[in-house]
C-alpha cells in the first residue's frame, strides 16, 4: 500500500515527499485528505477541476521553488473552468519570470476546503519509543501555547478519544462563541486511520496534517507532509 | 535461562561480601534483622584479618572465601573494590549465587572506557553464571518482612504492601523511610543501579505478579528498551496501581526534526504519554508519589469525580474547592433532601451548608461527633457526591488535641467509624500551620486508624484525583 510512492521517492534519493504524493499515499490509506493532483497542461488541470469540484485552487510544482506564492505561483478561489485555465498559464509565466532557471515539474491542482476548526495531526520517531502521534489545535494553540498530546502508535480507540479530550482547548471543539461544534467522531476515527497508515508503512519517519479542518460533519486534511526515515 | 527472582528477593541464605570497619559494617548492621531471624541464615565473606574480628563480634560467621559457606546462596551483597568485583562475580558465578546485588559502583557510570570494560566483563560472567544481578552501583534488595534493608534507618518486621523501583539509592531509601511516616510501607523495594541485567521490565513483572504488593511506584530517569517497558508497564498497570515518577525532566533542546510534530514531541512529553496510554499514574516528586500511594491504599477506590467538601471556616472554605478544582475534580450542588436535612440543624451564623460544608459553627470547635457523624452521613447518601474529603483545622484544635489527647481520640473514632461504612474515598487535611510538631504527631495517629491524611488540599486534591483517573481507566470510562 502506498509503495510505489515511497519507492520512486527513494530512487531518486528524496525523503521529503511533494505534497501530491504525501496526499496520495494517505489518501490510498483511507485518511480523509482533500486531494491534489499534478496537471502539466492546461487541459488536464481544466479536467482535474472538473473532477475535484470547485473552487480550487493552483499551486506551482518545482523543487526549486519552495516559496511559491512569492513568485506568483499560487492561484485562489478559482470557481470556474475558464477560470483555470487561464490561471495554469499565468502561474505556469510568474514562476518562469522569477526562477527562469527552475524545473516546472507543473501545477497542483486542488480543491479550495471551506475553512472549518484548524487542528493538527502528527507522528514523529521517538529514538525510545518508536512512532508518536500528537494532536492539537492548529495555529496559535500549537505555535505559542503547544497546547497539544501524544501517544505512541498504534492508538486504540480510547487513546484517541483521550488525545483529543486531553487538550486544553478542547471548548474550542465543543463549539465555541457561536461557532460550530467540531465532529470528534470524525476526528477520532482520523486520528486511527493514520495510526493504522503508520503501522503499515514502517519507512515514515514524521508526518504533519497541518491543518486539518474539522466541520460539525466530518474532518479533512488540508496539507500533508511526509518525511521517510533516511 | 530465566533468572529465579522471586528466589533471589525473598532469601533465606544471605551472604555480605567486603563488609568492612570504615563504613562501620553497614552492610551486616543493614541485614542484621534478617540474621535474627528464624531459618535464616546471615554470612559473612571477608579475606582482611583486621576486619574479621568487628565482623565475628557482631555475632556473624565469617568465610575467607564464597566456596566455604554452607549449602545455597540465594542472594549476595557485594561491597568489595572494585579492582577485585569480576573476581568476587566469577566466585558467585561458581556458588551458583541465585542473586547477586553489586553495591561497588565506578562502572559505567563514570564514561572511563576501561570502567566500561569493567562493566561488560561483569555481564559476561554474570550472564554466563546464570546469575539474576542487581546493579552495580545499587543499594540492592529492601525486604522489609525479612528485614533485608538498604539503610540501617528503614523499617523491619510486618511486610508493606508498596513494591518501588529505584533508579536511585538515595530515592530507595528515602521512599522506605518517608513512606513509613506516612502509612506508606514497603513490600520489596529494588534500587537497581545500573541495571545492566536485570532492568525495570524484570522488576515490574515480578511486583506486578507479587501477591503482598498492592501498589508499584517507581523512580526512574532513562529507559533502555522502549517497547519492552511499555509492554511491562501496560502488563502492571493492568493488574494494579503503578505510579511512575520520573526525574530529569528537563529536555536537552529541541531535536533535529524536519516536522512540526518531532519540535514539539520533547522527552517529558512523550514518557508523560505513555504512562497516560499505559494507565499508570505519573507523580512529581517523592512527597507526590508517596501521597498518590496513599489515596490507592487508604481512599475508597471511586471512579466518580464529585466532591463533597467539609471545612471549619469561610476562608478554608473557599479554598479547599480552590484546590479540588484546580485538581480536575468537582465539586456540585448537593441533593436537595442533603440540603433539606441540613436546613434543619446546620447553624447558618457564621456558617454554609452549600458545598462544602463550612461546618465550623455547626460541629463546634471541640467536634461534636454526633454532629460530625450526621454530616458524614448526609454526604455519604448524597446522590451527588462520590467522595469527601474534610479540614481538620489543626490550626485551632492541635494545641487542644496536646493538651487533652482523648479529644484527638473522639475526632478520630468518628472518622475511622465514617471510613468504615461508607464506600466514598475520603481524605483528611492536616495543615502543620503553625503547629508542625503536634501536627506530626496527630498524623501518625490519624494514619493509624487507616485514613488517608494530606498536609495540605493541594496534595490531598492532586493525589485524589489521580487515584480517581486511575480507577476511571481501569473501568474504561476515560
Amino acid at each position: 500500500m502506498g509503495n510505489a510512492i515511497i519507492e520512486a521517492a527513494r530512487k531518486d534519493g528524496r525523503t521529503i515527499l511533494s505534497e501530491i504524493e504525501a496526499k496520495q499515499l494517505l489518501e490510498q490509506a483511507g485518511v480523509p485528505v482533500s486531494p491534489a493532483r499534478l496537471a502539466t497542461t492546461k487541459d488536464d488541470a481544466v479536467k482535474m477541476a472538473n473532477e475535484l469540484g470547485y473552487p480550487i485552487v493552483l499551486k506551482i510544482v518545482s523543487p526549486q521553488i519552495t516559496h511559491k506564492s512569492d513568485v506568483g505561483g499560487v492561484a485562489l478561489g478559482l470557481t470556474s473552468a475558464e477560470d483555470v485555465g487561464a490561471a495554469f498559464e499565468r502561474v505556469v509565466a510568474n514562476a518562469k519570470k522569477a526562477e527562469p532557471g527552475a524545473t516546472i515539474e507543473g501545477v497542483a491542482v486542488q480543491r479550495m476546503e471551506k475553512q472549518g476548526t484548524e487542528v493538527i495531526v502528527g507522528m514523529t520517531t521517538d529514538a525510545q519509543f518508536g512512532p508518536v502521534m500528537m494532536f492539537g489545535l492548529g495555529g496559535v494553540m500549537v505555535e505559542i501555547l503547544k497546547d497539544v498530546a501524544f501517544r505512541v502508535v498504534p492508538l486504540n480507540e480510547r487513546d484517541a478519544r483521550q488525545m483529543i479530550h486531553e487538550i486544553k482547548g478542547y471548548p474550542v471543539l465543543e463549539g465555541f462563541r457561536g461557532s460550530d461544534p467540531a465532529d470528534i467522531a470524525k476526528l477520532e476515527a482520523l486520528l486511527l486511520k493514520v495510526s493504522s497508515f503508520i503501522e503499515a508503512n514502517p519507512d515514515v519517519a514524521e508526518l504533519d496534517l497541518n491543518p486539518v479542518f474539522a466541520y460539525k460533519d466530518g474532518a479533512i486534511a488540508v496539507d500533508a507532509r511526509v518525511v521517510l526515515k533516511n | 535461562m530465566p533468572h529465579d527472582l522471586n528466589r533471589a528477593l525473598n532469601p533465606k541464605t544471605v551472604v555480605v561480601v567486603g563488609s568492612k570497619r570504615a563504613d562501620g559494617y553497614m552492610w551486616l548492621r543493614n541485614y542484621a534483622p534478617f540474621g535474627e531471624r528464624d531459618g535464616c541464615k546471615l554470612y559473612s565473606v571477608q579475606i582482611d584479618p583486621n576486619e574479621i574480628p568487628g565482623i565475628e563480634a557482631m555475632g556473624v560467621t565469617n568465610f575467607t572465601s564464597l566456596a566455604d559457606v554452607p549449602g545455597d546462596v540465594d542472594y549476595a551483597m557485594l561491597a568489595v573494590p572494585r579492582q577485585v568485583a569480576t573476581r568476587v562475580m566469577t566466585d558467585c558465578a561458581k556458588k551458583q549465587v541465585c542473586g547477586v546485588a553489586l553495591f561497588t559502583s565506578g562502572f559505567a557510570e563514570t564514561g572511563e572506557a576501561d570502567a566500561t570494560a569493567m562493566q561488560d566483563q561483569l555481564l559476561q560472567i554474570a550472564t554466563d553464571g546464570g546469575i539474576a544481578l542487581i546493579g552495580p552501583n545499587c543499594m540492592g534488595l529492601y525486604n522489609r518482612k525479612l528485614g533485608i534493608r538498604q539503610s540501617g534507618d528503614q523499617g523491619h518486621g510486618d511486610g508493606g504492601e508498596v513494591g518501588f523501583i529505584g533508579q536511585s539509592g538515595t530515592h530507595s531509601i528515602n521512599f522506605g523511610l518517608v513512606g513509613e511516616q506516612h502509612g506508606v510501607r514497603v513490600s520489596t523495594s529494588i534500587s537497581i543501579g545500573n541495571a545492566i541485567i536485570l532492568d525495570v521490565p524484570d522488576y515490574l513483572d515480578y511486583l506486578a505478579d507479587d501477591a503482598d504488593t498492592k501498589v508499584i511506584a517507581m523512580y526512574i530517569e532513562g529507559v533502555k528498551d522502549g517497547p519492552r517497558f511499555v509492554q511491562s508497564l501496560r502488563r502492571a498497570a493492568s493488574m494494579k496501581p503503578v505510579v511512575v515518577w520520573k526525574g530529569g525532566v528537563t529536555d536537552a533542546g529541541a531535536r533535529a526534526t524536519a516536522s512540526h510534530t518531532g519540535s514539539l514531541a520533547t522527552e517529558q512529553a512523550v514518557f508523560s504519554a505513555i504512562v497516560r496510554q499505559a494507565g499508570a499514574i505519573e507523580a512529581h516528586s517523592l512527597e507526590d508519589t508517596i501521597d498518590v500511594v496513599k489515596a490507592l491504599l487508604y481512599a475508597k477506590p471511586s471512579t466518580g469525580r464529585r466532591m463533597g467538601l467539609m471545612a471549619m471556616t469561610g476562608g478554608q472554605s473557599v479554598v479547599i474547592t480552590d484546590a479540588f478544582v484546580g485538581a480536575g475534580l468537582d465539586v456540585p450542588r448537593l441533593s436537595d433532601a442533603s440540603y433539606a436535612e441540613l436546613g434543619s440543624f446546620f447553624n447558618i451564623v457564621g456558617g454554609s451548608f452549600q458545598n462544602p460544608l463550612d461546618m465550623g459553627g455547626t460541629i463546634g470547635f471541640g467536634g461534636s461527633a454526633e454532629t460530625l457523624t450526621r454530616l458524614f452521613d448526609i454526604l455519604e447518601r448524597d446522590e451527588n457526591v462520590d467522595g469527601i474529603a474534610m479540614e481538620m483545622a489543626s490550626g485551632f484544635l492541635a494545641r487542644m488535641w496536646q493538651a487533652n489527647p482523648v479529644s484527638l481520640d473522639g475526632l478520630l473514632d468518628t472518622l475511622a467509624a465514617h471510613k468504615e461504612k461508607s464506600s466514598k474515598p475520603f481524605a483528611a487535611v492536616l495543615q502543620p500551620q503553625h503547629v508542625e510538631d503536634v501536627v506530626r504527631q496527630a498524623r501518625v495517629r490519624v494514619q493509624e486508624r487507616g485514613i488517608a491524611v494530606f498536609a495540605s488540599f493541594e496534595r490531598a486534591a492532586g493525589a485524589l484525583s489521580r487515584a480517581i483517573a486511575y480507577h476511571r481507566f481501569r473501568a474504561g470510562l476515560d
